[in-house]
């Protein structure tokens, strides 16, 4: 069989952070090729760098050697890529809605009137438009699919408008390597079996094919080879019947020496809030229909591959982006979202996105500390006869924030240094600090950890676990560092599309997580 | 507590207005009088510049719809030398009666604004624009009595310069006039003006305030803390539009006229250039940036035209205004653009 790309000792990292890391990969003609791995694990970097997103080049481009078709290839823009015959189904759709099937299809293929070509020259041209929708026709029905080419895309269903996708894929005639991220991810089973289908009729006709995904059963029955990434580097690689869903569930997530940082114990199971039919219409994160009920006094992990909704439930509770079904918080029923209603009733959210959501970067240490608890609980406020004056008693907040800083050694040069020259990790220690300040019986906190150094990072759980024991503050935990809710969790849930699969004790095994990361493995549904 | 640091804009007016210094001192003009009249320039324009600093803060961009607040005040000076109030007792009439127009039409105006979050600049350009012509249906339809205010000929409809001559001309500015030699403080007009910026000043330090501050850096980050935002943005954008009809009836007390019709149009950009020669990023401002772009802004329109009339084209002065107006407002935009690009 023909090699048709070849990558050798492929190297690339952003602003010093490696994100791949000597990679050795080779896909030969007619094959279809599985790459699974975690968030985070450098898949998205490594199709960036073959599709030729600019991305890679602005941000200092790559080392290592890409063969394709036996030249030596360097794409500084998507346009060179497809040129040379790459082609790629994005996981959101690269589709114009406002245009037709048709038109979506044969965009920048067009077959136009000859006679105008000469007229006017190529670019103005006018376009033979029955011409193209017979020919986009055809394409779609080398799919399997009879689809009017005249429909307008944001007609079309989500499903439908994969199978577009793709078919404009196909219909070029120069394909030879087509990249796949997820495109199994928005259909249902069906689909996602008549879309594979598809995939081996490719195949046939020699194209190959890159197929990205973290559905394992997929990728086990139709990958002749799989290659796994984890943390930036190809940890293994299977040819077909080598391997099961479990070994590529236990490479994927590897092998952790958990350290066991906090100690094992039994929490009645006294729901302190429980969600029934919860949903949270968040872009790119949606919760569909979450059932879980957290118990008073414990520390929840919620965790998820990124896009099945664990950052979602945060901002619902804040009343960000529209929410239904039924939440009941302490044996009440909260009818609607109100940020200030809920932190008054004890509930406290730490975004995920601390640059945009968590900090007032222009603003002082000690203003970032107390802001929540003066403007809501009107705390640190100087007792004065006039009304409407609420000025800050600075005595008081300062003392405060002083504690404060000692307490989590923030390291700042004073409290009134501003919060944006400080680290990510002492920034995110404000934040916690913020929290603490309002003093909530319930905290969600999100990816506490996200672009944090190791040494913050330790501190970081060492506060949280902290204000868990002393306070017996509730907390809820979405993080995609299963490492890190292992260690401090109580329960672990792991959401797939938008619901809760599975609820694992922290001490259960890598594989387990895998699998369930995966939506696969239909042990037992745990009922809770 | 926030390193003061200077831009392009404020080097080249300031070594510009050194200039004019120096060849005003050439000309043999009479320097004390030019510091006498920067002064009341100063108040006179500054009280419509400090009105733009609680929109800005909130996050709702310079007030390109400036007029709104001024027609307000305009309205309510009318009322004054309508019942014929005189004096100081008629200037604070003016006040009171803007005071309550211009809440109402800030309100309206606001919630216009939270609508179009984001643009608020361009929709307040246009918010301006739309409600001028309005306004001047009804100067001349409204049932005004003085016939002072009124067309000589014919009897109705509002004159477009109202003479104050009778009624509260230059009330401020004569009011506690300390001469120390040739220098004249007027520190009533001052006084005025410092009342009006201490409020402020007070009203960014209250727990509102902050929390109007804490909008206009960082909508989302308020929102997660349980600040109400719609109402935050309401309340500044009123406060702006006040003090902006406020602004226009110190302007008006100074100059001698209420001007109506189409004159408030004129009156955003000025105000908008000052607070941007001051520093303000067009994002943010403080009160010492506001009086210092005023001031250097002023005293530069004022210096131009005498020096200009001897040494330059007459004309010239006209073109050097309107250049540097615009020319300002640009350059902040050009910054802003880049300072996102940058992020």
């Amino acid at each position: 069989m023909k090699t048709i790309l070849e990558i050798s000792n492929l190297k690339k990292s952003y602003k010093g952070i490696v994100a791949l890391n000597n990679i050795n990969l080779s896909i030969n003609a007619g094959e279809i090729h599985g790459i699974v791995g975690a968030n985070g694990a450098g898949k998205t970097t490594l199709m960036n760098i073959l599709f030729g997103n600019p991305i890679i080049h602005e941000t200092g481009g790559y080392q290592g050697e890409i063969i394709y078709q036996g030249k030596t290839i360097s794409f500084k823009n998507c346009k060179e890529a497809i040129d040379n015959g790459i082609g790629m189904v994005h996981q959101e759709f690269a589709l114009i809605p406002d245009m037709t099937v048709g038109e979506n299809i044969k965009l920048g293929r067009e077959k136009t009137f000859a006679f105008t070509d000469r007229l006017f020259g190529r670019q103005f041209s006018f376009i033979d438009r029955k011409h193209n929708d017979e020919s986009a026709r055809q394409t779609l029905k080398q799919l399997g699919i009879s689809l009017d080419p005249g429909i307008k895309i944001f007609d079309l269903s989500i499903n439908l408008r994969q199978f577009v996708e793709i078919a404009r894929e196909i219909d070029r005639n120069n394909l030879k390597l087509l990249i796949l991220d997820e495109p199994t991810a928005v259909l249902n089973k069906n689909d996602a079996l008549k879309f594979i289908e598809i995939l081996r009729g490719m195949s046939k006709r020699d194209i190959g094919i890159l197929f990205i995904s973290h559905r394992l059963e997929e990728v086990q029955n139709i990958c002749d080879r799989v290659s796994v990434l984890r943390d930036g580097k190809l940890v293994a690689q299977y040819e077909r019947g080598e391997f099961s869903i479990n070994t590529l569930a236990r490479d994927m997530i590897g092998h952790i020496v958990t350290k066991a940082a906090a100690a094992k114990r039994k929490i009645p199971p006294r729901p302190i809030i429980s969600f029934k039919h919860f949903a949270v219409e968040m872009p790119g994160e949606e919760i569909k229909d979450l059932d879980l009920s957290v118990y008073e006094g414990e520390i929840i992990g919620l965790t998820s591959l990124s896009g099945h909704g664990k950052l979602a439930l945060g901002y619902g509770m804040m009343g960000i982006y529209p929410i239904r079904g039924e939440v009941c918080y302490a044996d009440i029923k909260l009818l609607k979202m109100d940020a200030k209603e809920n932190i008054l009733q004890g509930i406290y959210v730490l975004p995920d996105d601390r640059q945009d959501l968590g900090i007032l970067a222009d603003q002082s240490v000690e203003n970032n500390i107390i802001f929540t608890g003066n403007q809501i609980k009107n705390m640190f406020r100087k007792k004065s006869l006039l009304p409407f004056s609420g000025f800050i008693d600075h005595s008081q907040s300062r003392k405060h924030v002083d504690k404060m800083i000692q307490d989590f050694d923030i390291k700042c040069t004073s409290l009134n240094q501003k919060v944006k020259e400080l680290s990510g990790g002492n920034q995110q220690k404000v934040c916690i600090a913020r929290a603490l300040t309002v003093d909530p019986r319930l905290l969600f906190v999100a990816e506490p950890t996200r672009g944090v150094d190791i040494s913050a990072k330790e501190k970081i759980l060492h506060m949280l676990l902290e204000i868990n024991r002393s306070r017996n503050t509730t907390i809820v935990i979405a993080s995609s560092e299963l490492e890190e809710l292992k260690r401090i969790c109580d329960r672990i849930a792991v959401m797939v599309e938008g619901r809760i699969f599975k609820i694992l004790s922290p001490d259960a095994s890598d594989e387990d997580f895998g699998l369930a990361l995966s939506g696969e493995g239909g042990v037992e549904h745990e009922k809770f | 507590m926030r390193n003061f640091n200077i831009k392009p804009p404020q080097i080249i007016i300031s070594l510009f207005l050194i200039t004019l210094v120096f060849l005003a001192y050439a000309l043999e003009m009479n320097l004390v009088i030019l510091f006498n009249e920067s002064l009341v320039k100063l108040v006179m324009n500054g009280v419509l510049v400090l009105s733009l600093i609680p929109m800005l803060n909130v996050g709702a961009g310079m007030n390109f719809g400036l007029p709104v607040g001024i027609i307000g005040g305009l309205l309510g000076m009318c009322l004054a030398v309508n019942f014929r109030m005189t004096g100081l007792y008629g200037f604070f009439a003016a006040l009171l009666f803007s005071l309550v127009i211009c809440a109402v039409l800030g309100w309206i105006y606001g919630l216009i604004l939270n609508r179009v979050k984001g643009r608020e600049e361009i929709a307040g350009t246009f918010i301006g624009f739309s409600f001028i012509p309005l306004m001047n249906f009804f100067w001349t339809l409204a049932p005004f009595q003085n016939r002072e205010m009124l067309y000589p000929i014919g009897g109705q409809g509002l004159r477009p310069r109202i003479s104050l001559e009778n009624y509260f001309n230059n009330i401020l500015n004569n009011l506690y006039v300390i001469r120390l030699g040739d220098i004249e403080i007027p520190l009533g007009l001052i006084g005025f003006f410092a009342l009006i910026a201490l409020f402020l000043y007070w009203y960014f330090k209250t727990k509102i305030g902050r929390a109007t501050i804490a909008v206009g850096e960082n909508e989302a980050f308020s929102k997660l803390s349980g600040i109400n935002i719609a109402q935050t943005r309401l309340l500044a954008i009123m406060i702006s539009t006040i003090i902006a009809g406020w602004g226009i009836c110190v302007y008006a007390q100074s100059y001698g006229f209420i001007q109506l019709y189409d004159e408030p149009l004129s009156m955003a950009f000025p105000a908008i250039s000052a607070i941007l020669i001051g520093g303000s990023t067009g994002k943010k401002a403080f009160i010492f940036e506001a009086v210092l772009g005023t001031y250097l802004l002023q005293s530069m329109y004022l210096f131009t035209v005498p020096i200009a009339n001897a040494i330059l084209i007459p004309e010239l002065t006209e073109i050097l205004r309107s250049f540097i107006t615009y020319g300002i407002i640009l350059y902040a935009l050009l910054v802003r653009e880049r300072r996102r690009n940058m992020v």
